[in-house]
């Protein structure tokens, strides 16, 4: 197993460079006798502008992490930043404040039926204090994930990989500084998987966001700045795209797919 | 258009056709439960006192014993007369109930009604076929009909002769007035000197009447009287004997009686709130169905940074547009059974605008609760849940 550190990452970044500052965070489920710790002193720096990968196998708390520094549950412990704000200890209405500035996409797309594509990305844009001309943002954004002339179709009517692209269009549409993906290419065949994660790639590179994205796609690596891997609720190893491929050659994943 | 937020609630709702019909069926079905219910019981109230408020008079004198149109107490005719010296009083009328069988002149069934007698000189009970009937009544043995009465009445073409109380009377018209409990099957009209004729001399078992004691008194006044002073002014003057009301508090004892006396109130309130907590489920179970349908899309408008506050204003606005649209086909069926339950039964069921009103109001706080109890699915739901499913 690799535990070799990351090579840019722990040496102190100042807090400007850094939209997501993680310090020895342990996280707990459950209560009494029932608690269980699923995240083990997690220290983590995303600096802005990057993407980064985060695998591992199931169970590992990669997800819970996510949901963490997403600001979807209460933090009791330890110290998280996101985008300049510590969330320990944050009240409810307080996080909802947090997740505005975050965009969120999810395994499955979650779109409402009832709403076209544009309606469904407009949702997002009213949650902004200028949200007058959703339609023309809506269709902005739509087009540029090449869904043009999509802009008025229902979800029913939209294929798999457009669907997806349109709630990538309802995450990004608010221009959110830091990007949260689960697994956005799971529901998606091949070549739409590729598309998409394209597409992110590219609005990451050319306005400088930062996307955290889960996944067990192997193929879509490529992309990211660095890669994360969690096994056990403990961080496993950090480190950058070059040295995953070097110490993660066919043989070795190979294996350890089959022990986990 | 372009800067109005998106009516999330209205699209949701009306996404599947078929969903939304069934629950404005479901709404429209409980708010037509609750108004035949309140609409029985308010004919039965109103059709007690229908007679009452036909009558011309602004100030009504009763026995002291009479509490009700049921208890065939009389008073002395002088006290009329009395009353007719204080100020303010105009004119003083007669008028004599009592209870009589009619034979119905096609299948000589007899069956009791109540006869109503004045002397049709007197604008007593102003009806425009009674008024219009005036002559024909003064002549001997002659009588008019209710048609509204019950069917077992028989006919009531004017010209027909049967038996009433066992003599022969001779049917001059017909009037339109209805039943209500007192009444037994119908009201039957007829001259304070028709009255005379056939309940003067009846058999020993049997209390005759004649013109001096009477039923009901009725004073008109003129038109600068103020009626709550004349009925001061008479209460204090007047013997004991009598009870004097106002015409509105006349009608409101009678309600009383109705209403305290009796389970009608009782029993119809029960029935409407049944009707209403069954709307409450029915919109419940939508509401329901459409938050699970949806939670993972409700949830994700939570990650995104929507409050609790603001899904609770999408599915309350759910509930305030299924009852509003639910509400109108409830109304106008509604409308349609009043019609033919009023001709089936020949009581007085009618729809005021503050009925409606008042009915329109229960809907939508039923479609209200429905939804307060609903959205605590979405308040509930983790954002957190999302991920990772």
């Amino acid at each position: 197993m690799t535990t070799t550190p990351a090579p840019s990452s722990i040496p102190a970044l100042p807090d400007e460079a850094i939209a997501v500052r993680i310090r020895n965070l342990n996280y707990f489920f459950g209560q009494g006798e029932l608690r269980k710790q699923v995240l083990f002193d997690i220290n983590l720096d995303l600096p802005k502008g990057e993407i980064v990968i985060m695998t591992g196998p199931s169970g590992s708390g990669k997800t819970t992490l996510l949901t963490l520094i997403g600001a979807l549950r209460t933090v009791p412990d330890g110290s998280l930043k996101v985008l300049g704000r510590d969330i320990v200890g944050m009240g409810r209405s307080q996080l909802v404040d947090v997740r505005r500035n975050i965009g969120f996409i999810f395994q499955a797309h979650n779109l409402f039926d009832s709403l076209s594509a544009a309606q469904n990305v407009e949702m997002a844009v009213e949650l902004a204090p200028n949200w007058r001309e959703k339609r023309r943002q809506a269709v902005a954004i739509l087009t540029q994930l090449g869904l043009s002339d999509r802009v008025d179709y229902k979800p029913k009517a939209l294929s798999g990989g457009q669907k997806q692209r349109v709630a990538i269009a309802r995450a990004l549409v608010n221009q959110p500084p830091l990007i949260l993906a689960d697994e956005p290419t799971a529901a998606l065949d091949k070549k739409s998987g590729r598309d998409v994660v394209t597409l992110m790639q590219q609005l990451a590179k050319s306005e400088g966001r930062t996307i955290l994205m889960v996944t067990h796609d192997n193929r879509i690596l490529d992309v990211a700045d660095r890669i994360v891997t969690m096994v056990d609720g403990r961080l496993d190893s950090d480190e950058n795209l070059g040295h995953f491929v070097d110490t993660h050659d066919p043989k070795t994943l190979d294996r350890r797919m089959f022990i986990l | 258009m372009m800067r109005l937020r998106t009516p999330l609630a209205w699209f949701n709702l009306t996404y599947e056709r078929r969903r939304l019909v069934t629950a404005l069926a479901g709404v429209a079905f409980a708010v037509l439960l609750m108004f035949m219910f309140r609409g029985f019981e308010n004919a039965l109230f109103d059709s007690q006192v229908q007679l009452l408020k036909l009558l011309n008079g602004e100030v009504v004198m009763v026995n002291r014993l009479k509490y009700s149109m049921f208890i065939p107490e009389q008073f002395a005719r002088r006290r009329l007369y009395q009353a007719q010296a204080f100020a303010g009083v105009e004119d003083a009328y007669a008028f004599y109930i009592t209870n009589a069988n009619w034979k119905n002149p096609e299948t000589q069934a007899v069956r009791p009604l109540r006869v109503l007698a004045f002397n049709p000189d007197d604008p007593v009970l102003p009806l425009p076929e009674i008024l219009a009937h005036r002559d024909q009544l003064k002549l001997p043995w002659t009588v008019m009909i209710d048609e509204r009465s019950r069917p077992e009445v028989g006919p009531t073409t004017a010209g027909l002769e049967t038996e009433l109380a066992e003599t022969r009377v001779r049917l001059v018209g017909a009037y339109a007035l209805g039943t209500d409990f007192a009444a037994g099957d119908g009201n039957v009209v007829m001259s304070d000197q028709n009255f005379l004729r056939l309940f003067s001399s009846l058999g020993p078992d049997e209390d005759s009447r004649d013109l001096n004691t009477v039923d009901i008194g009725l004073l008109r006044l003129s038109d600068d009287a103020n009626p709550v002073a004349v009925v001061d002014a008479l209460r204090q003057a007047l013997p004991q004997d009598i009870s004097i009301y106002t015409k509105d508090e006349f009608v409101a004892v009678e309600l009383t009686y109705w209403r305290e006396n009796t389970a009608i109130g009782f029993v119809f309130t029960l029935l409407t709130t049944m009707s209403f907590a069954v709307g409450v489920i029915l919109v419940y179970q939508i509401l329901y169905t459409d938050v699970s349908d949806h939670w993972k899309e409700y949830a994700t408008l939570k990650a995104m940074g929507y409050t609790n506050f603001y899904l609770l204003k999408v599915v309350l606005q759910q509930a305030l547009i299924l009852g509003v649209l639910g509400f109108v086909p409830g109304y106008f069926i509604s409308l349609v059974l009043y019609r033919l339950t009023a001709n089936a039964t020949g009581l007085l069921i009618q729809m005021t605008l503050e009925r409606g009103l008042n009915l329109l109001i229960a809907t939508v706080i039923m479609c209200l609760i429905s939804g307060a109890i609903a959205v605590r699915k979405v308040q509930t739901t983790d954002p957190a849940e999302v991920f990772g499913s």
